[in-house]
């Protein structure tokens, strides 16, 4: 399906780019080779979605209630830099969930205990402006600026990471808001439950590329004791969320989904 | 919004003059997209293509979400053309635009799943590139 015209030329009138062709591009190959698949390029930042992107999606099939997904606060004195990640990660994508319940003191609570954990990683100033950023914006309820602020702030989180060798973290703060995320949205289906809604959990490629992450990391991380714990676990949520086109999960299978995601956060956030 | 875009870094590792061209390009591009709702991802994919090269990138689409992939080369004597996928390596009807050396596909899946960008220089010379997408 393509996105209607009027978007495209009513949207570049607004900035004055009026000259734009409505030409068909030069001829693409109208088959992908399967090797050209198999090598394509797989960005942490770029191939896995935000959180939000799966909320807006669950917005055009119901009308979730999304403080009904709101979790208690979760601790913010972990010592394990694994598990801080993780957890970084599930905030993020609570915050997600509270900008879309466009909820400003949540979001400040959150965007507070996200500034928390980072701080424990010893990240930059410029992380921690994120954080008065995000309180500002939620003052003012720039909702739309938010989504794409938490973003931003993740991103800082993962570069300020990459600065104290701690590479591997990014991908447990990207494991970690995934897991929320999928959490919280296969909650909302299982009360509300419907096909459209339920199909949206097909993500297959997303936890493949993660588990495959997760298997370049080095051997200290890897034999965290949390971390070691995770694969066998995604790997069964894997399963679950890559059914065919055109099959759609039930309700005992989304269920069987939400409890799996909601054992992992539980085990992410216990102290240890 | 865009300068502030620009300050927000998304990769680990230094970019180039004519990967920060590329994305101060490219970012006016999806700066329209913004003024009507959508909203830009912080993370980007750059690159330079030989000329005839093309490079394929995945990304994971939700049914529903209507997308935009803007793409633009660091100045005007380069091009690339841009085209979306289906999982099995179908090629897309997607809402075309061209403007010189900047490109976009405006797509809405009604598949939830993997789906593959594919950028290729159309130029004679080697083109630096700057791949981004919004969504709402």
């Amino acid at each position: 399906m393509i996105v209607s015209r009027w978007i495209l030329t009513g949207a570049l009138a607004l900035t004055g780019l009026h000259a734009w062709a409505v030409d068909a591009p030069p001829a693409q190959p109208a088959q992908l080779p399967a090797d050209a698949i198999a090598q394509s390029v797989k960005l942490d930042r770029f191939t896995v979605p935000t959180p939000g992107e799966l909320l807006a999606a669950l917005n055009k099939v119901g009308k979730p209630t999304w403080q009904a997904q709101y979790r208690p606060p979760i601790p913010t004195a972990y010592t394990d830099r694994p598990q801080i990640a993780l957890n970084l990660g599930g905030l993020i994508a609570d915050g997600y969930i509270a900008v879309e319940a466009e909820d400003s003191q949540q979001v400040k609570n959150i965007g507070k205990d996200i500034m928390t954990l980072a701080k424990t990683l010893g990240v930059s100033e410029d992380v921690l402006r994120r954080g008065k950023s995000i309180e500002d914006f939620a003052e003012n309820n720039e909702w739309s600026t938010l989504k794409e602020d938490l973003e931003a702030t993740q991103n800082e989180v993962k570069l300020a990471m990459d600065a104290q060798h701690d590479e591997e973290l990014t991908t447990l703060v990207t494991l970690g808001g995934w897991i929320r995320g999928t959490e919280a949205v296969s909650g909302w289906i299982v009360n509300n439950y419907s096909e459209p809604a339920a199909k949206l959990l097909r993500q297959p490629a997303i936890i493949a590329l993660l588990r495959s992450k997760l298997d370049t990391l080095p051997e200290h991380t890897r034999n965290d004791e949390l971390v070691k714990g995770l694969d066998d676990r995604l790997k069964a949520m894997q399963e679950m969320v890559s059914f065919p086109v055109g099959q759609t999960p039930t309700l005992a299978d989304v269920k069987k989904l939400h409890d799996a995601a909601a054992d992992l956060i539980t085990s992410i956030t216990s102290k240890r | 919004m865009v300068a502030a875009m620009l300050l927000a870094p998304a990769a680990s590792r230094a970019q180039t003059d004519a990967e920060v061209a590329a994305h101060e390009s490219v970012l006016d591009l999806a700066g329209a997209f913004t003024n009507d709702g959508f909203k830009l991802r912080d993370g980007n994919d750059t690159g330079t293509l030989k000329p005839g090269e093309s490079t394929v990138v995945q990304v994971n689409l939700f049914a529903g979400n209507q997308y935009w992939f803007s793409v633009s080369t660091a100045d005007a004597k380069t091009a690339v053309t841009i085209a979306v996928y289906d999982e099995t390596g179908k090629l897309l009807k997607t809402d075309p635009y061209t403007n010189g050396n900047r490109a976009a596909a405006g797509y809405a899946p009604d598949i939830s799943g993997p789906y593959y960008v594919r950028v290729a220089n159309s130029s004679a010379a080697p083109a630096t590139f700057c791949l981004i997408y919004s969504y709402k």
